[in-house]
């Protein structure tokens, strides 16, 4: 039994996820403008196992996803979300996070990747707060 | 002799003129601003002018600006996403 979740950095590690990381940056479009949109969804973590599985969400628009109703999964924890900035920098995009990726990071207690040209980072907590315990779905 | 030179307590752009040439620039290249809820501030360097999501837990920015409060002039902007 693993009371700690597993970083955003250790996940990042996962080959399920890089593989989600990669399908959503695809299906972004980055490369095309009228088709362009934020990608991602959810990542939980089994405790006892130790699996992760991955839950998208329906496509977002050209700047926004909606990634504020995890599902709940049996037996699994919401360890991370993960989403993309399609918008290309020289489409005038900023690849940062934004102030309310951030905000809203820590208000979920699981960090937030973004994956975007620049490449991929992580804001808001290390990892889930309060461990794998309590509810399944967000912390907080 | 040294002249001093005094900011003026009043800003010639009024906040409403500031909010009206950020929906201006940001229109064309935002889907949809209603999304956002909008931040606007006087500070030292102009007014601050941030497009924020409303529904909390939505990933995603809008753009942030800020607009001198003498000219008008866009001084620096961020295209959040």
């Amino acid at each position: 039994m693993v009371d700690e979740a597993p970083s955003a950095t250790e996940l990042q590690a996962n080959p399920i996820v890089q593989t989600a990381f990669a399908a959503a940056w695809s299906d972004s479009f980055p490369e095309t403008h009228e088709l362009r949109h934020e990608e991602g969804g959810f990542i939980y973590f089994h405790p006892t196992a130790g699996d992760v599985l991955i839950r998208r969400v329906p496509p977002g628009g050209r700047r926004s996803l909606k990634l504020n109703d995890p599902p709940l999964v049996p037996d699994h924890y919401l360890v991370a979300t993960y989403h993309t900035h399609p918008v290309l920098i020289v489409d005038g995009g900023d690849p940062d996070p934004s102030p309310d990726d951030i905000e809203f990071a820590y208000d979920s207690g699981v960090p937030w990747t973004i994956i975007a040209e620049t490449g991929i980072t992580y804001v808001g907590p290390e990892r889930r707060v309060g461990g794998l315990t309590g509810p399944e779905g967000s912390p907080s | 002799m040294a002249m001093l030179t005094l900011r003026p307590s009043t800003p010639t752009i009024s906040g409403h003129k500031a909010l009206e040439i950020a929906e201006m620039d940001a229109a064309p290249v935002y889907e949809d601003l209603s999304i956002y809820r909008i931040e606007l501030l006087l500070e030292n360097d102009g007014w601050h002018v941030a497009f924020r999501i409303k529904q909390p837990r939505m990933a995603g920015g809008g753009p942030h600006y800020i607009i001198s409060a003498e000219t008008g002039e866009i001084l620096s902007k961020k295209y959040y996403q």
